[in-house]
């Protein structure tokens, strides 16, 4: 690898320097939060939120599991990231093949629309969504934030992956065509497997984007049996008053399972960038 | 090869997703029928949505409301769900402009939350209920001020919309321990309250812990206007009977009072930056004698406060920031409103709202007897005194929407020293009289 030659050099130290300062930047809010977390409110009062636990106080995580019935957001979180991102994912090849590979007229203009559709802020998308929801009777469900969320992150998707197909090696494609291979065949025998890390990625990402989405599905998911896991959090904030300890606690819930999907997946998520570069 | 590997897990991943998604359709069919075929099924229920903790003063005593109300109403289950203050606060009009409303809900008093839905017509008129079921006795004049709203939404008279059941103000905290050391004795006037402070501040203690990213800064500065102000000129500021003067007695002193204590070391100049959370973290690790905030914060000193010796007596003055609390409304679109009319009463009746007071909270309609612990006792006495005497005054961000960052930013400016008590006057009247041409006042 390259980064032998440098190694021993004062500026290899001075980026590792740099690196670790930003990890520890990175790290100290989730290191509060955890150390808040296993303190009794009294201790978080009389301590302040630096001071260390005196014991291990699990009653905060407890009492808000229980009071959110939290295994009932997860499972919803779950299915709601996990359809999305599927179907978001689908979508987006499906786009981005007749955009990028098809060469329909008028792509740019395409693309710059999906691109500006990216950067509508949700709130403006509030009322309108709300209105269609009632009228076809998805309001309170998770299918609507299901569609919703397909079709924003299928807006990102389209985006990045016409881009990424638009440089597609020519040669395989007509080869295939010569070969007498459908279109459809072509984009299921081909493209995809050739792309299949990117679209990797793209999966992750979609799946930890929505994960954290709190706004639209705070609008669209209005009894307590639909919600998800960050609008659970959102019960604890109060009018006026906040406890600190059990907003840790489900704050840590909350990171919880996030960190756990991107230590399973981060084998295949730091492979599909490498094996994408060298292709 | 590596590609089998990867091929074999994407697989099945993407199975694993689909087989959710497959069970996704389905559930979310099933549940949108069954909260449609709900009302017209046998069992009936009653929706109940609010946003307390559970084990605070309102959530106990609600608690025990729901489970008399399943008792005296056999066959009726309540379907109780906690909600967050946020999700309320921001999604109510949807929610109540849909067929997902619930049969009745806590809501905010004020003219931009409840008045806002009065006037669009999503709540129910609670009038007739009100006079038949003598909530119209029970409520004290200043309280019921919170539950009518008049039909351009603003609040004070009109029709009932809402019923509160509990009561909050400002107070001042103390440390006893602190106050004993310095040998400063409760003060019950403005003078004495003055040299309290200046005591302190002479040690080289600061006496009052402030905040000033957040509401106490407000409450105080509008503490000290009511100082020099009467009823008419409240209700010309916060009920738009009359004009307001922004440069005259009231909030020139306030103005200056704030700048003055600021300059004696009273406050903290750093305060400015201060939220509340670390204000009330601040008095409960014993860091300043006095703090000048809500009856909000009670609950958590009798829970937290371990290391000395701590009480509240009345500001010093008629008046003081207070008012109801927050109110149950019915929405328009209830199924159940005679439920919903039933469950309010239950939460008014002398049990409940005894319940209440021990737990913590300022009952409206308690019996003074009933309550047992001492503290308590102070504060609801502390709030009945108030009330009597006519001095609940509301809050100074309730005027005009989005005036609670107005106030935040000037008096932030006055703490600073960034700017001069009358630029600040200036800087706040503006928006204040551009929501008064707005209403139509």
């Amino acid at each position: 690898m390259t980064s032998d030659r440098h190694f021993g050099q004062p500026g290899r130290w001075a980026v590792l320097a740099a690196l670790v300062v930003l990890a520890v930047v990175m790290l100290v809010p989730f290191a509060i939060v955890t150390l808040n977390a296993f303190k009794s409110p009294a201790e978080y009062s009389s301590g302040g939120p630096l001071s260390l636990p005196q014991g291990l106080y699990l009653d905060g995580i407890v009492t808000f599991w229980q009071r959110v019935d939290f295994g009932l957001k997860l499972w919803n979180s779950l299915l709601i990231s996990g359809v999305v991102a599927v179907a978001a994912v689908l979508l987006s090849v499906l786009n981005a093949y007749a955009l990028g590979v098809g060469r329909v007229r008028g792509r740019l203009w395409l693309l710059v629309l999906f691109l500006v559709a990216n950067t509508l802020p949700q709130e403006a998308l509030v009322y309108p969504l709300y209105y269609l929801a009632k009228q076809v009777g998805l309001y309170d469900s998770k299918l609507a934030v299901m569609l919703i969320f397909t079709v924003i992150q299928g807006a990102f998707g389209t985006y990045l992956l016409s881009s990424v197909l638009g440089q597609f090696p020519r040669g395989i494609l007509e080869a295939a065509e010569i070969d007498g291979a459908s279109r459809w065949r072509i984009l299921w025998g081909i493209v995809v497997p050739v792309s299949r890390p990117t679209l990797t990625v793209l999966l992750i990402f979609f799946f930890i984007w929505t994960w954290n989405e709190f706004f639209l599905p705070m609008v669209f998911l209005i009894s307590n049996d639909n919600q998800t896991v960050p609008v659970a959090l959102g019960v604890l904030q109060g009018e006026k008053m906040m406890d600190a300890t059990m907003s840790s606690a489900s704050a840590l819930l909350g990171i919880v399972p996030a960190v756990a999907f991107f230590l399973i997946f981060q084998r295949t998520l730091t492979r599909g960038i490498t094996v994408g570069a060298i292709k | 090869m590596v590609k089998l590997g990867r091929s074999a897990a994407v697989a099945a991943l993407a199975a694993a997703v689909l087989a959710l998604g497959a069970c996704g359709g389905s559930d979310g069919k099933s549940e949108g029928g069954g909260a449609g075929g709900g009302g017209s099924a046998e069992a009936k229920t009653l929706t109940l949505w609010h946003y307390e903790t559970g084990n605070s003063a309102m959530g106990t005593a609600w608690a025990e409301a729901m489970k008399e109300f399943e008792a005296s109403h056999p066959g009726v289950k309540v379907k109780f769900e906690e909600k967050g203050f946020e999700q309320i606060q921001k999604t109510a009009g949807m929610v109540l402009n849909s067929d997902e409303a619930p049969d009745i809900m806590e809501y905010n008093k004020g003219n931009a939350t409840a008045g806002l839905l009065s006037k669009q017509g999503l709540l129910t008129d609670l009038t007739e209920e009100a006079t038949k079921r003598g909530w119209d006795k029970l409520l004290s004049p200043s309280l019921q001020t919170t539950a009518k709203y008049d039909e351009r939404g603003i609040m004070g008279s009109g029709k009932w919309f809402g019923v509160p059941n509990y009561g909050e103000y400002v107070m001042v905290y103390y440390n006893k321990d602190m106050f004993e050391k310095a040998g400063v004795k409760v003060p019950t006037t403005f003078d004495e309250f003055t040299a309290a402070l200046d005591t302190f501040a002479k040690k080289g203690t600061t006496p009052i812990a402030m905040a000033g990213a957040e509401y106490p800064a407000q409450q105080l500065f509008y503490l000290l206007a009511l100082n020099k102000a009467n009823r008419a000129w409240i209700d010309s500021f916060e009920l738009y009977k009359g004009k307001v003067d922004f440069h005259g007695p009231e909030f020139t002193y306030a103005a200056q009072t704030i700048s003055d204590w600021v300059k004696k070391g009273y406050i903290a100049k750093n305060s400015a930056g201060m939220k509340a959370e670390d204000m009330g973290v601040a008095f409960i690790g014993g860091k300043f004698p006095i703090m000048v905030s809500g009856s909000w914060w009670f609950g958590r000193m009798q829970e937290e406060i371990k290391g000395f010796k701590w009480g509240s007596f009345l500001w010093p003055g008629q008046f003081a920031p207070g008012s109801s609390g927050n109110i149950w409304v019915v929405p328009e679109k209830s199924k159940n409103k005679d439920l919903a009319y039933d469950f309010i009463d239950i939460t008014m009746k002398k049990e409940v709202q005894n319940l209440l007071g021990n737990s913590g909270g300022i009952p409206v309609a308690a019996d003074p007897a009933a309550i047992t612990d001492e503290q308590n006792k102070e504060l609801i006495e502390n709030f009945n005194k108030l009330s009597t005497q006519d001095g609940l005054a509301f809050y100074p961000d309730w005027p005009a929407p989005g005036y609670y960052d107005v106030l935040v930013s000037g008096v932030q400016e006055l703490i600073n020293g960034d700017k001069k008590p009358e630029e600040v006057l200036d800087e706040i009247a503006q928006p204040y009289n551009d929501n008064l041409a707005d209403i139509g006042n």
